[in-house]
């Protein structure tokens, strides 16, 4: 406990000075709880030229691999205060907090949570971590694509009841900045004034949820090279150009629709989502997948179908001449936010023990721009603790 | 399919599957069968429920009965609330007598004990047969 401690303060800078004196206050008088979640996957591609999710040929166990430990801390007129550290396989297991926030019961159906909190873009945002919580070895990533997990802000739950039909609605406002790729390079993302809603319905067997989400992104590539040729253009007398490639401050919005299905056998979910970036050069971004399992005893067997469908807005660089000397590299950027892709999941979650689960999956996926098809198996446990 | 696993799983634990009493503080009012099974999942605050540790065998048959999931449907369930800020689970007691103490002393709790050990310092609310 007190190396967990310690640990945090050297991590400390990431959480907001609310947090951090409401857990020195903690440590000193109330009791903490501490509960946790784990994931060792192992993974290798099929053949030599295939790589998917971060897996090449070689037998890898660290790249999704990870640990988490959540301390909880109630400091009492229904005030509470949680911080959930994790460390990824994919960043050398440095712990870095994913959550980190007080929680205020306004009364039993209502709940205010501040601080780090995660973005609920889709129905299994706040546990796609939590291998545990489901039935696949990763959440489809055709969908889950969005770097922007988690946002610093303030976010209401309420839950309740329509007559036979349990409710969730969760507001949440807040902002974003941390680093992402425009396509391949790394650049740094902020998202300002993030505002958005969720509304999960659940009614015996069935349940369907809504998510909208706006808000202000800017990017800035890292290497330089996308900003250089901006300002190319806009020397050159192309500014028009410039603009309809330019993120920022732009007017982003994501929609997400949930269904789901489950009456203790049979296990089908669905999940749509687009995101638009207005004015940019981002196209719609449009994601989904369907799934079905079937429960028998420990095991659940499942299939699912995923695709991802972006088409790169071709009428910018169609607006310059043929022989225009910037189209090219213009075509090149454009192009490169193309995405068309297909998965097919197949695998089995065995519950062969009460905390822990073991997963076997094995994943094709087809990229029908780069024509090329990737196959990966991988074999994991995911466990709570 | 379904049927026939739930009648061997009814066999297979009918040596030790007791009626259920859904219990409650002699001062609680009426509470259904539906509202108990919210309660139980976290969905309703209106009582706070009682429950007895992991792997405990009446435990496992309330939760199948009452709630119609697993163990390990349950232990997933609640992950996804517990690792997300959006609820805790049942506060635990070791054993049936001191879950029976438990909600004598405090007028909003629920808790479910095996019908035969029902005393008059609880409000059975319903019983779960077998």
């Amino acid at each position: 406990m007190i190396g967990v401690q310690i640990h945090m303060v050297s991590k400390i800078k990431q959480l907001s000075l609310g947090v951090l004196l409401a857990m020195s206050v903690t440590a000193a008088q109330a009791e903490i709880r501490f509960n946790g979640f784990a994931s060792i996957q192992a993974g290798n591609t099929l053949s030599s030229s295939d790589r998917l999710y971060g897996y090449d040929n070689e037998v890898d166990f660290k790249n999704e691999s990870l640990f988490a430990l959540q301390a909880q801390a109630d400091l009492g007129d229904r005030l509470s205060v949680t911080a959930q550290l994790m460390g990824r396989g994919a960043n050398d297991f440095n712990a870095e907090f994913e959550w980190a926030y007080l929680t205020y019961e306004l009364n039993s159906q209502t709940r205010i949570n501040a601080g780090r909190l995660r973005t609920p873009f889709y129905r299994y945002s706040d546990f796609m971590d939590v291998g545990y919580a489901y039935d696949w070895a990763r959440v489809p990533s055709s969908v889950y694509n969005l770097d922007f997990n988690n946002l610093e802000g303030i976010s209401l739950v309420r839950f309740g009841q329509l007559g036979e039909v349990d409710s969730t609605l969760q507001l949440i406002l807040g902002s974003y900045s941390g680093t992402t790729a425009i396509t391949p390079a790394p650049a740094d993302a902020n998202i300002e004034r993030i505002a958005g809603a969720t509304w999960e319905l659940v009614q015996g067997n069935f349940s369907a949820r809504v998510a909208y989400l706006t808000g202000k992104l800017t990017l800035v590539d890292q290497d330089g090279e996308l900003s250089g040729l901006l300002s190319l253009l806009e020397q050159s007398g192309f500014a028009a150009t410039a603009n309809q490639i330019r993120i920022d401050d732009a007017s982003s919005a994501f929609m997400g629709l949930a269904l789901g299905y489950d009456n203790g056998s049979l296990v089908l979910s669905g999940e749509v989502v687009r995101a638009r970036v207005k004015n940019t050069v981002i196209p719609s971004q449009n994601g989904y997948y369907l799934s079905a399992g079937y429960r028998i005893d420990s095991f659940t067997p499942f299939v699912s179908f995923e695709q991802r469908d972006n088409d790169g807005k071709a009428e910018i660089y169609q607006a310059l001449a043929a022989e225009n000397p910037f189209r090219p590299a213009v075509t090149t950027v454009v192009e490169s936010f193309t995405t068309k892709r297909d998965t097919w999941n197949i695998g089995s979650r065995y519950d062969f023990h009460p905390s822990a689960a073991l997963k076997v999956q094995f994943s094709s996926q087809k990229d029908k721009v780069a024509d090329r098809r990737d196959q990966l198996l991988t074999v994991g446990i995911d466990l709570v603790f | 399919m379904k049927k026939f696993l739930l009648a061997s799983l009814a066999l297979a634990s009918s040596v030790c599957a007791a009626d259920i009493a859904i219990i409650a503080h002699p001062a609680t009012a009426e509470v259904s069968m539906e509202e108990v099974s919210r309660i139980y999942m976290g969905r309703a605050g209106s009582l706070m429920p009682v429950n007895l540790p992991e792997n405990n065998p009446l435990r496992d048959q309330f939760e199948q009965e009452a709630l119609g999931r697993s163990p390990a449907q349950m232990k997933a369930y609640w992950s996804r609330l517990v690792f997300t800020g959006k609820g805790r689970p049942p506060v635990e007691v070791d054993s049936v007598a001191a879950k029976i103490e438990f909600v004598a002393a405090n007028p909003n709790s629920l808790g479910y004990i095996p019908a035969s050990e029902v005393t008059d310092q609880v409000r059975v609310i319903a019983t779960l047969a077998n």
